[in-house]
């Protein structure tokens, strides 16, 4: 178990510290936020300069939030005088004169743009104008600088992009198959110089983590940025290129503007999952919109590996673990991700295959705590034997909707009373106890698996417990032998114990208890359990203890904790070798340029998890634990059965988990 | 060691709020109050100070535009002209938007301030609303009285 409830102290110190990162985060994330730029008066958005060539024509783009009144509103574009603003065309119909014939306006209402264009250029024209909304010129309005020149040359224009606050911009770069190998850029202009915000060599800006992502295209040599989470500050004049700023190599200016857009907040972009509990992703889409592809990926500095998909991808590790509920109605699909351990912490981007689609980023935290559904997590039973799955709530959820579902890749099917196609199951809720049963009267093979117990709230999926049941189909056991001799030996009854036959049980202990009485046998078993527990336990905690003394001893004149001083290293070092092309592994320099959505991108996945799960191996102590505990969970055994069987699980798991990666 | 872990945290959590102090006065100009109701912007930004340059103070900047021929009811064109505009500073930086909390994994809406609910007298149209008035209209003898926008093109349908 993960979620342990004896662990107070820490829980209390980790409150304390969560509580005082709260109390100091709040105001700095708000102050941050809350009072947005001058610019935001002003909605509507164009070019500031654009050049024109004599004779020639210019083209130009304003745009505006599409909301009823500004798609139904009038549009203009005026001449700058010195009192006024002189309207040259409006779509009503106007046109001045000495623009008959050459100067016409478009409006697109739906994707909230109006176009100007302006032929037969003379050095007249030149001067300020103003592309606008409205009867009048108050607000409204952006001012362009129309510069006319003999030519031949004339400078780039800026690339303009208009994104609704928390929304989000893929901006793309294209330089040519000369750049292919070159470092690749983007960066922010400010009053100091360019801004590093991400390169292909990893280097992130503190600002952007974990919301933004560079990804190589299929031509060679082009590139393309996402960005989440779109704020005020994030407004200003970019620059992507290849090389270095200010050395060598090309750049292209990138006017990314930000406005306030009507649709609600997508909610907080932090999620707090307790280790061993679960937390909930809510992805939103456009309702109204058909979409072949929708998905979650876990953020990376190279890229997002992809953690399910709705065409049922679903890499090893997440085996029944994460689902994803899909709710076509209000344009929602939520991501469930159980057993939490530290490893899932990060950052998770909402995908789908529309490239003009908001996308949404979440950050996850793991916090200490106590789960609210609790219940024994692997049951073994046997075919033909009825099985009783269990899942005690807390009084906090005693209104919501409880379930329990079937785990597939394609997503976890309800199990209700109701469900005629699958006779032998019932879901009753046991109120006075708070426990919701999963009764499987007989078992099959086929009820193998995964089963997760729930709880719904207003359409929200909320908390979820995973459950593995391992059904022996008369074969042998699929057990470790060492485990076999250390608990079964002289009671060769093991899987009897396992299989409460024709008892309803609340919960593991009420099991035991209830195993302890039936049969002399067992109860043997779970006496020399008793004893041998507590001594193994015992022993352990004093060997450790002294082998944490004799290393501290050893290590005192350098003045450094040994938990620190160990991850430290082991991390840095890895992602040096990461980060500065260490060329030591081929899979290593093919997921660095990680690809966003395609083929290419699911054939990479693995790679990524592979390499990160290597990375993870060379940490600390406890994290092996972890990765011991998970994989325990991961792979089939009795291992909960008894104290002593805990202690024997992390030392049996690694091989296996290697196994199952 | 371990006692001293909150003190890092509170001493790194300090940090960021100075961070987040510094990023905001980096002289760009901040919009505190956009009241569309009453035609009224209030921003800020820090300049240096007349007396100390080296010093720099915060300039508030408030722009009331008083729309002169509005009625005493906007809504209702056949309201006498209005001739009082109040504007209290305390009304119009109060903030309104419910916010998002997060209280035992529940998200809650809550409000900022305690006097939201109380309706506000406005002094100009809101682009965003759609504003109506009745007339009689007499046809055959008959008065009906029909309902008029007053603001077209904020009146259209989704």
């Amino acid at each position: 178990m993960v979620c342990r409830s004896n662990l107070t102290w820490n829980a209390r110190r980790m409150t304390l510290l969560a509580f005082i990162l709260l109390l100091s985060f709040l105001p700095a994330e708000s102050a941050k936020s809350r009072y947005p730029p001058k610019t935001s008066l002003n909605p509507v958005f164009g070019p500031q300069q654009v050049y024109g060539l004599i004779d020639g024509s210019v083209s130009i783009k304003c745009f505006y939030p599409p909301t009823t009144v500004n798609r139904h509103d009038r549009k203009y574009w005026c001449r700058e005088s010195s009192r006024s603003c002189l309207t040259v065309v409006s779509t009503s119909g106007y046109r001045a004169r000495g623009y008959q014939g050459r100067v016409t306006i478009v409006d697109f209402p739906e994707q909230g743009i109006m176009l100007v264009n302006i032929s037969q250029l003379t050095l007249a024209d030149q001067g300020t104008y103003q592309c606008g909304i409205g009867l009048n010129g108050k607000g409204l309005s952006n001012r362009v600088s129309l510069d006319i020149s003999e030519g031949p040359n004339i400078p780039e224009e800026a690339e303009l992009f208009y994104v609704e606050l928390q929304g989000s911009v893929s901006m793309a770069c294209d330089f040519g198959e000369d750049y292919a190998s070159t470092r690749k850029f983007l960066c922010k202009m400010e009053k100091s110089g360019c801004r590093n915000i991400i390169d292909t060599y990893g280097k992130i800006d503190s600002d952007f983590q974990g919301r933004i992502l560079l990804s190589n295209e299929n031509t060679e040599g082009a590139f393309s940025v996402m960005i989440t989470q779109v704020d005020w500050e994030d407004a200003g004049l970019y620059l992507c290129g290849v090389g270095s700023y200010g050395e060598y190599g090309e750049t292209k200016e990138l006017d990314l503007h930000v406005y306030e857009g009507t649709k609600a907040a997508q909610g907080k972009h932090t999620i707090f999952g307790v280790k061993g509990s679960s937390a909930t992703i809510d992805c939103h889409y456009d309702p109204t919109k058909n979409y072949s592809l929708k998905y979650l990926c876990k953020w990376r500095t190279t890229g997002c590996a992809r953690i399910i998909d709705n065409t049922g991808f679903l890499p090893g590790p997440y085996e029944g673990r994460v689902a994803m509920f899909d709710n076509p109605k209000n344009g929602t699909f939520s991501i469930v991700l159980n057993q939490l351990s530290s490893r899932d912490e990060g950052f998770y981007w909402c995908m789908t295959d529309d490239h003009r689609e908001r996308r949404t980023s979440k950050e996850l935290k793991i916090v200490e705590g106590e789960c609210g559904l609790t219940g024994k997590e692997e049951v073994q039973a046997e075919v033909g034997s009825r099985v009783d799955l269990t899942c005690s709530y807390p009084c906090k959820y005693y209104s919501y909707e409880k379930y329990w579902c079937k785990w597939s890749r394609d997503g976890c099917t309800p199990l209700t009373s109701s469900d005629q196609s699958h006779p032998g199951l019932d879901v009753s809720c046991d109120t006075a106890n708070k426990t919701l049963i999963l009764s499987l009267d007989p078992v099959t093979v086929e009820d193998q698996g995964w089963y997760w117990c729930g709880v719904k709230h207003n359409g929200h999926y909320g908390e979820t417990m995973a459950v593995s049941l391992q059904v022996d189909g008369g074969k042998a056991a699929n057990i470790s032998p060492e485990l076999l001799d250390l608990e079964a030996s002289n009671a060769a009854a093991a899987p009897d114990e396992a299989v409460p036959q024709g008892r309803a049980n609340s919960d593991a202990g009420v099991q035991r208890a209830a195993a302890s009485e039936s049969s002399e046998q067992s109860s043997g078993s779970s006496t020399l359990a008793l004893i041998l527990g507590p001594i193994g336990a015992a022993l352990l905690v004093l060997a450790a203890a002294f082998a944490v003394f004799k290393y501290r001893q050893i290590r005192r004149s350098d003045l450094v904790s040994v938990g620190s001083y160990r991850t430290n290293i082991s991390m840095s070092d890895f992602e040096n070798a990461r980060e500065y092309g260490a060329n030591d592994n081929v899979c290593m320099k093919q997921s660095q340029e990680t690809q966003l959505g395609g083929d290419e991108f699911v054939t990479t996945t693995a790679n990524t998890e592979s390499t990160a799960e290597t990375k993870k191996a060379k940490r600390g102590s406890k994290e092996d634990a972890d990765l011991a505990y998970s994989a325990s969970l991961l792979t089939p055994s009795t291992t909960t059965q008894s104290p002593a069987g805990d202690s024997t699980a992390p030392a049996e798991a690694p091989p296996l988990w290697g196994g199952s990666v | 060691m371990k006692s001293s872990l909150p003190w890092v945290a509170l001493a790194v959590s300090l940090g960021f709020v100075l961070v987040a102090g510094y990023q905001w006065d980096d002289g760009e100009e901040r919009v505190l109050v956009n009241n569309k109701c009453k035609c009224v912007t209030v921003t800020s930004k820090f300049v240096p100070s007349k007396d100390n340059p080296e010093e720099e103070v915060l300039e508030r900047n408030i722009r009331i535009i008083v729309p002169l021929k509005s009625r005493e009811n906007i809504s209702d064109p056949t309201s006498p002209l209005r001739t009082t505009f109040v504007y209290r500073m305390t009304e119009l930086c109060k903030k309104c938007d419910p916010v998002e909390i997060e209280l035992g994994g529940e998200t809650y809406q809550a409000q900022q301030s305690n006097s939201c609910n109380e309706p506000e007298t406005c002094y100009t149209y809101n682009r965003d609303k759609c504003y109506t008035t009745t007339f009689p209209f007499v046809y055959h003898g008959e008065t009906k009285h029909i309902q008029a926008a007053l603001t077209p093109t904020s009146c259209y349908a989704e």
